[in-house]
Parts: C-alpha cells; sequence; structure tokens
C-alpha cells in the first residue's frame, strides 16, 4: 500500500464525513484508522500459520445539542458514509446532554516521534520466519526437558491514522510495530510446566530470539516440581511481569472519568500518600520507542509525559477532553480509543512504575521467607473499583536470600491500596510488556493461602 | 451476501492454484448497537457495521489466513491468491460442487433488534438503572448496558459446504458500586443470549439490576474471605465457570493433539467421580453459546464429553479433527472475520444429578458456599485454575453464616473433577465471553449445585494467625 497516497486520501475522506456532519448542525469528528499486519505461527520448526491481513475502518463522533452521538464503519461507499453520519446524528438525539461535551480546538504543535522503522516492512517475510524458527530452536537447546511448544510467534503491523474534526484539528500519523513471543512447555515424569519470553518494541532490531526463547524456557524448567506451601503471611516480590498485571487494575482507577463516577480508590487522595515513598508511577504518550507512542491521542490533542504518583504521593488523574472540561484542567492526551468502533474513553498510553535503583538480587537477598511470585492467574477478576484481589499465584520459594524451590497451586489476596502502601523495594529492572511496564517490586507482607 | 455461488467457486479456486488442500471463504456482516447508562446519563448511543472476509488455505497440517474489508470479487480474489501463495504445494484441480448441510436445529427469532425502536432500548436500561439506585441510598453510580449484534455469515469452502447464517443476540449488564464512606463494593449481573427482544419477556432487566445492586451493598459489609483449604458447596445459582475451567478446555482438541491438555490420552479412562457427566450443546435455544452451525459450517451438536467420569470425547474444529481423520464436533469457532477458527466451548455444563441442592448444603459442617462465580482462568497444561467468588457465605453448622468478599478459589482440575461428592438435582446457566488466543467468543455454562470436599480459598489471613 502507498501510506502516503493513502493519507492524503483518507485526510479527504475524513474531512467530506466530518462536512456531511456539520451540514447537519452537528460539531464532528471523523477517525480513520488503516493498515496492515503480519503474524507468523511456529511449531516444531514448521509454519504452522501464516496470517496476512489488510483492514480500515472509520469513527464518527458527533455532538448536537450537548449530546454526543457515535457510529462507525468498515464500508467506505458513499451510501455507507452517509448512513453512518445519519446514525451517528440519530444516536446523539438518543443521548442525555451534558455541558462538558466537547471536541478539542486545533494545536500549535506535536511531538515529533520516529515511529516508523522501515526495517520491520522491508525485512522479507522469510526472514522473519528463519526469525521465529530460531527463538523456538533456542528455547529447545537450553534444556532437553523443553519437549512442546505451545506457541511461538511474530507479529508486526504497519498503520495510519487519521483524525479530522470540524474544530480545525486535521492530523495523520503513521507508525509499525512488531515483537515476538514464545511459550514453551517443560516435562518431566508426569509433570508439564509452562515458560513464556516476548519482546515487543517500535524496532525490527531490538528482537532477540536467543533471548526469547531462553528466558520461555527457563521459565517452563524451574517450575517443575513445583508444590503448594502452608497458608501463611509472608514477603512477596513480585517479578516485573506480575507488577506489569497488577499495574492493569490500578490503571482505571487513575482516570478522571472513575473519579468524577466516584469509582476510584484514588477518589479525593490527590496530594497525598496513596504509594510507598520508594513508588513512582508514570504514563507517557510520547516516550521513545514505547509501543503506544503517537504524537496525538484519540481526539487529536498531543500527548505528554504524566507523572502520576511521585515518591508515592497521588500528583493527578489521565484526563481526555470531557473529563478535563468537566474538572477545569487540560487533557493530559489520555482520549484512548481502543479501536475505530470506540469513543475516546480516559485510558493509559505506556504506563510504568518507574526503575528504582537496586538489583532483583539485592531485594531478594534480604528475604528470610517469602514468595517470589513469577506467575498470577485470574488477574481480570481483580476489582479496579474495590481494588479488591484475590489471585491464583505460582513462583519460587524463597528461603534465607535464595530462590529454594518451585510453588504452585497457591492464592494472594489484599486490596490495591495495601499493596501499593506496602512496597519496600523497587527494582533497577523496569521490562515493558507491551505498553505497560514495571521492575520488580518487593511487599513486605502478604497472605499467601495454600 | 452480494456474491453468487459463481463468484464463491472462483475465489475458493483462485485460493487453490498455490497448491492448497483445503480453501474457505467466511464472509461477515456484522452490525452492532450499544447504549450505556452511567452517572444517570444515557452516555453512549452506538451503532456500526463491520464487514469482512477472511480467507484460509489449509496445506497439510499448515494454515494460511488472510482477511480484508473489500468484499467485492477482484478484491477477494486477489487475497485469495496471495493467501494461497504464502505455502506453496502442488496445485491439483479440484471440481467444487456446493450443497448445504442441514441444521440439526432451528431457531426462532421472535423480535429482531433491528425492528425494535432505539427509544425502547433506552428506556429499557433507564428503567434498570432506576431500580437499581432504589435499592439502597449507599448506591453511588450504576451502570447499565444494553449491546445487540446481528451477524450475518457465508461460509463457503472446497470440500463443497455453502451455509448462510444469521445468528442475532442481545445482551444486557448491570454494574452497581456502593460506598459507605471507607469502603468501595461491586455487584454485576448480566443476561444474554442467542435471542432478539422477546428475551426481556423472560429477564426482567429491574430485577437483575436490583440483584446487582443488593449485592454491591450487602459486600460493603462483607468480611475478607478466609484463608486457606476448606470445603466448599458451589450453588446451581452460582454460575458454570468452574466447568469452564476446570476441564472445559483442556478438552477442546487443539490443545490435546498438541499435549497442552492434562486430559490429552485419556479417552476412554476416568478422570472425573462417577456422579460427573459434562456435555457441550449449541443446538439449546436461546443461550449465549448457542448456534445452528459453527464457523465453518459445520452443523451445531451436543457433544457428550465426559459420562458418568469416563472421558468421551474432545471438541473439534475441521482442522483438528482432520488431523485425525475423523469428523469436526462442530466446535469450530472464530471472534470475526478477522480470526482463524479454533475448537472453542458453546453451552458447556454438568449434567444434573439426585440429590436435593438444600440437602447439600445442610450435611455440609462448615466451609465456604459460592452463591455467585466471577471470571476464572486455567493452565490447560497443569490443569491448575482458579475462579472468582462475586457471591460467597461461610457456611456455619450446615446454615448459610456471614457474607465474605474478595475470595477466588483455586484447584487443580482433575484433581477437583475426582473428588465431588455431590452433586444435586438443579441447574443454573450463566454467560460470559470466553478467551483463548486473543479471540472472545459468547458462551454459556451451567452446572448443578455441588460440593467440592476441599479448595483452596485465596483469602486474608489476620496478622499472627499461622495454621
Amino acid at each position: 500500500m502507498d501510506y502516503q497516497a493513502l493519507q492524503n486520501q483518507y485526510l479527504d475522506l475524513a474531512a467530506r464525513v466530518v462536512e456531511m456532519a456539520a451540514g447537519k448542525g452537528a460539531v464532528a469528528e471523523a477517525y480513520i484508522n488503516a493498515g496492515e499486519s503480519l503474524n507468523i505461527e511456529v511449531r516444531n520448526q514448521e509454519v504452522e500459520a501464516l496470517t496476512t491481513a489488510r483492514d480500515r475502518g472509520l469513527g464518527l463522533r458527533v455532538i448536537a445539542g450537548q449530546r454526543v452521538g457515535f457510529a462507525y464503519t468498515t464500508d467506505f461507499s458513499p451510501g455507507a458514509l452517509e448512513l453512518c453520519v445519519e446514525q451517528a446524528l440519530a444516536n446523539a438525539r438518543m443521548a442525555t446532554p451534558d455541558e462538558y461535551n466537547c471536541l478539542p480546538a486545533r494545536y500549535p504543535g506535536y511531538p515529533q516521534l520516529d515511529l516508523f522503522d522501515p526495517e520491520i516492512t522491508n525485512t522479507p517475510v522469510e526472514q522473519k520466519i528463519e526469525l521465529v524458527r530460531e527463538i523456538e530452536r533456542q528455547a529447545r537447546a537450553y534444556d532437553p526437558r523443553v519437549k512442546i511448544t505451545e506457541s511461538c510467534s511474530y507479529n508486526d503491523s504497519r498503520y495510519l491514522v487519521v483524525l479530522v474534526n470540524s474544530r480545525g484539528i486535521a492530523v495523520a500519523s503513521q507508525a509499525a510495530y512488531c515483537g515476538a513471543s514464545t511459550f514453551v512447555v517443560a516435562v518431566e515424569n508426569e509433570e508439564s510446566q509452562t515458560g513464556f519470553g516476548l519482546a515487543y518494541g517500535l524496532r525490527y532490531k531490538n528482537i532477540d530470539p536467543a533471548r526469547i526463547g531462553r528466558e520461555g524456557a527457563s521459565r517452563a524448567v524451574r517450575m517443575l516440581g513445583a508444590k503448594r506451601v502452608n497458608t501463611q503471611r509472608a514477603a512477596v516480590v513480585f517479578d516485573p511481569y506480575v507488577a506489569t498485571s497488577f499495574l492493569g487494575v490500578i490503571a482505571p482507577a487513575l482516570a478522571a472519568d472513575a473519579v468524577q463516577k466516584g469509582k476510584s480508590l484514588f477518589r479525593g487522595r490527590v496530594g497525598q500518600q496513596v504509594a510507598a515513598p520508594v513508588v513512582n508511577i508514570i504514563d507517557d504518550g510520547c516516550r521513545p520507542d514505547g509501543i503506544a507512542s503517537s504524537p496525538f491521542d484519540g481526539e487529536g490533542v498531543p500527548t505528554q509525559h504524566t507523572v502520576l504518583v511521585e515518591k508515592g504521593i497521588l500528583k493527578c488523574y489521565l484526563h481526555n477532553t470531557y473529563t478535563a472540561a468537566r474538572d477545569g484542567v487540560k487533557s493530559t492526551g489520555n482520549g484512548a480509543r481502543g479501536s475505530f468502533k470506540t469513543t475516546p474513553e480516559v485510558g493509559t498510553t505506556n504506563f510504568y512504575i518507574e526503575a528504582g535503583t537496586r538489583t532483583p538480587e539485592d531485594i531478594i537477598k534480604e528475604i528470610p521467607r517469602g514468595l517470589y511470585v513469577t506467575e498470577v492467574m485470574g488477574m481480570h477478576t481483580a476489582n479496579p473499583i474495590s481494588g479488591d484481589f484475590s489471585v491464583g499465584a505460582s513462583g519460587l520459594w524463597i528461603e534465607n536470600g535464595e530462590l529454594a524451590r518451585p510453588v504452585r497451586g497457591v492464592a494472594i489476596a489484599g486490596n490495591i491500596i495495601g499493596l501499593l502502601e506496602g512496597i519496600d523495594a523497587v527494582g533497577n529492572d523496569l521490562t515493558f510488556f507491551g505498553a505497560t511496564g514495571a521492575p520488580t517490586v518487593r511487599i513486605t507482607g502478604m497472605t499467601i493461602s495454600g | 451476501m452480494l456474491l453468487t455461488e459463481g463468484d464463491l467457486k472462483a475465489i475458493l479456486e483462485a485460493a487453490l492454484a498455490g497448491g492448497g488442500d483445503f480453501a474457505e471463504i467466511f464472509l461477515e456482516r456484522r452490525r452492532t448497537t450499544s447504549i450505556s447508562c452511567e452517572d444517570n446519563k444515557i452516555e453512549r448511543v452506538v451503532s456500526g457495521l463491520d464487514q469482512g472476509a477472511g480467507i484460509r488455505v489449509i496445506t497439510g497440517e499448515n494454515t494460511a489466513y488472510g482477511y480484508s474489508n473489500d468484499l467485492d470479487r477482484e478484491s477477494l480474489i486477489q487475497t485469495a491468491t496471495l493467501v494461497g501463495k504464502a505455502l506453496p504445494g502442488r496445485p491439483r484441480p479440484k471440481e467444487i460442487s456446493f450443497n448445504r448441510p442441514r441444521a440439526q436445529v432451528e431457531f426462532t427469532i421472535q423480535k429482531r433488534p433491528d425492528q425494535v425502536p432505539v427509544t425502547e432500548k433506552v428506556a429499557l436500561v433507564q428503567k434498570a438503572n432506576a431500580a437499581a439506585r432504589a435499592v439502597d441510598k449507599r448506591i453511588t453510580q450504576v451502570t447499565v448496558g444494553y449491546g445487540d449484534v446481528i451477524q450475518e455469515v457465508t461460509i463457503a469452502n472446497s470440500d463443497g459446504v455453502l451455509v448462510e447464517d444469521e445468528r442475532v443476540r442481545c445482551r444486557f449488564v448491570v454494574n452497581a458500586v456502593a460506598t459507605d464512606g471507607k469502603v468501595i463494593q461491586t455487584g454485576f449481573e448480566s443476561a444474554g443470549g442467542h435471542q432478539g427482544w422477546e428475551i426481556f419477556a423472560s429477564v426482567d432487566p429491574e430485577e437483575k439490576a436490583r440483584q446487582a445492586a443488593r449485592r454491591a451493598v450487602m459486600m460493603l459489609e462483607a468480611r475478607p474471605a478466609p484463608a486457606g483449604k476448606m470445603p466448599v458447596v458451589m450453588a446451581g445459582e452460582a454460575g458454570g465457570t468452574m466447568i469452564h475451567e476446570a476441564c472445559g478446555h483442556g478438552l477442546e482438541a487443539d490443545l490435546v493433539q498438541k499435549q497442552l491438555s492434562v486430559y490429552a490420552g485419556k479417552k476412554g479412562q476416568k478422570v472425573a467421580s462417577e456422579l460427573i457427566t459434562v456435555i457441550d450443546d449449541p443446538t439449546i435455544p436461546g443461550k449465549y453459546g448457542s448456534y445452528r452451525y459453527d464457523d465453518e459450517g459445520t452443523p451445531g451438536q451436543e457433544t457428550v464429553l465426559i459420562e458418568n467420569g469416563v472421558l468421551k470425547e474432545y471438541m473439534y474444529d475441521y482442522l483438528a479433527a482432520r488431523k485425525e481423520n475423523r469428523r469436526s464436533t462442530g466446535n469450530g469457532r472464530r471472534e470475526s472475520y478477522q480470526d482463524r477458527p479454533i475448537p472453542r466451548m458453546t453451552n458447556t455444563y454438568i449434567a444434573p444429578g439426585k440429590d436435593d441442592p438444600g440437602a447439600i448444603l445442610r450435611e455440609t459442617k462448615h466451609g465456604l458456599l459460592v452463591k455467585r462465580m466471577g471470571g476464572g482462568q486455567v493452565n490447560t497444561i497443569n490443569g491448575d485454575f482458579v475462579f472468582d467468588v462475586a457471591e460467597g457465605y461461610l457456611i456455619q453448622n450446615g446454615k448459610i453464616g456471614p457474607a465474605v468478599r474478595g475470595a477466588t478459589l483455586t484447584g487443580n482440575g482433575p484433581e477437583v473433577l475426582k473428588i465431588i461428592d455431590r452433586v444435586g438435582n438443579d441447574l443454573g446457566f450463566s454467560l460470559g465471553t470466553c478467551g483463548k488466543d486473543g479471540q472472545g467468543v459468547p458462551v454459556g455454562d451451567a452446572q448443578p449445585t455441588m460440593r467440592i470436599p476441599e479448595m483452596v480459598v485465596g483469602g486474608i489471613l489476620d496478622e499472627g494467625d499461622q495454621d
């Protein structure tokens, strides 16, 4: 696809759709997402599946009489676009008026970001297949007990985002990302355990197949022979992956809409201590090499670096244009769209706990007895509104500062606030898993059920 | 659909020109409406159209897949040609003649959701919002969502299968938030099915909303769940998450074939208590996981997976069945045209037993009563699973005791299924969106009241309290 031509074509198309809606008395915004993607899955050195795709879609938001309406379509024929405009306007008539419904006006400039690595699209498919095979070979070579590949894959995507509104914004951005992951199984006697390795980013050359394969293998092998431990309170260390999973539960509570609607744990707590002083939490929509980086958010607002929690103190919430208008502040550029099918809600971009200064080994060394958690199950059942969580956990038992033996089938439970307050050490190993990342963190004491 | 049988043949032939053994096209046109109410406001009314085609070519055991939103004959031939070239083989000319397999069941949609004025849908959402808020003054926020989907599909493959189908689903969800100044708790209820607007003749949205609100308020006073091993009674009305996680996923043939399931190689063996019979059945009318045909055009069927504790059958899609030179069980599903079909559950349930549910509770001295389950997850490789308890109570001398909150139950599928010692004569359904390989599909789950003599409850231990 000729992206430059497509960009111009879609800027025109979005402008036409906005005009159609504006002609009927609405403030309007059209968002178009279009792109291509590739996915390669390898098992036992064979290409098990290869998927190539092209897709596109347009989402139209209108505001008429302070009411919001939304409609989307993947059909760009004139008739379908007309219908989309009609539906958005009709939907607006059903909605409740709200004085804070508005669209942003034109901005003087946007962050300059390098989001397109030509190597992603220039590398031939054969070479990408070879990369996936190498991941699998590395995993198998790590230990003879690594016998089954659950999945081993590479995927990349090149895409174009166009956003035009009737208040003067007309922007476009092109980007690409790529990544690879593997889930492998180690088998010994009657027992099987899994482990994973992955890397996602904006640069093809940063995908290191050896590291991914070996990491998956080592995570699987070290779990062989895992057993339960008795119910007790003990120190708990989250590896970066597990800490990142927990961050996913914290994210919705930092969104201003949850706060405004009384659904956030952090309501009314700006300026207060909400976490231990070693904790800093950041959202950065323009982080170099961040997979969620973009010059503008889903409403055309420039992205920015936002410090949410600094030394444990809550500094602010994440805003889109609506929540910012309601609170009388500026949008933080967090008008996030899941896809062209959804309205821009408040969401995170590149969201992470800032790295500390201590090595993970150092953090573990001080623990006489505790659990190093490397996997949690049922994280999606944690309640971001109440903050209550109870999840299945597995990992390694810590004894006298050493990782002694594997543990599985236990549960850890608590409340997010208590967890954040209970963090007493943060590692220097910040690792991203997609757009969210965290370093190793230690919690003084938690209930482990076994 | 805009394409003729001749067009479909031309597309499949183009897909096979690269040397594939099997080619398939999945055309989808999905129209949706969704309404959400929060903060006492109708915030979002969204309607949309998503249409596209997925083309699949299988060579040996390998798959090439491609999709696009361009649905004219020429674009589809172009996509098919590209997909066909991805995994080259030796071209063998194949004569395709279509026939339409008969579904085992017909579903009647009494009132299509696109025939219902949006104002009526909005009114339903508003009534539910008001009903939830009227329950208690500690209800501080209510979110009500309504959604409907009309999905038209055309599925054609080089074996001659041609199916045109329409799936109609409605869904209603309510989430209530209660606050007493210090604690925030939530309550959730949902309803949905492969049904039109008539679903609201049997489901009362206002009553659902009140249930959600009452649960949120009750949880304010609930104590943290205990920690450790104890007997668990699962009420029939609790839903079917446990069976979905404890054994459903492990009986999907792709995972079994790849040795990724603890149930691999166990067909004909005893894998559960004799009290346990597990069935997957998309032909039950009106449930959330119901369909006439799966997403490969195979008619949906009832499959007995476990009978009186003995493993009888796995769930197959076309590719997994082909590897064993057998027939699909009609479990090949996909989220949309963007996804390859894989073996999935539909409506999965443990068949009712003989015990009186009340007696099961009375005869349990102490433990945890699960009145409502939330979501869950399983590691199919070692069988470890978890599920969330949305509403739970302590059992004290065979009676329902105080409510507890924040519990997750952890167990191992094969171990739990073997020790279940009581199965009630009731059956309660729940619905959900099941995720696998990044694809979400609608499912129903159900189970009777059951007792598990020992499970790990992931609760909170008071300081100094050790066991």
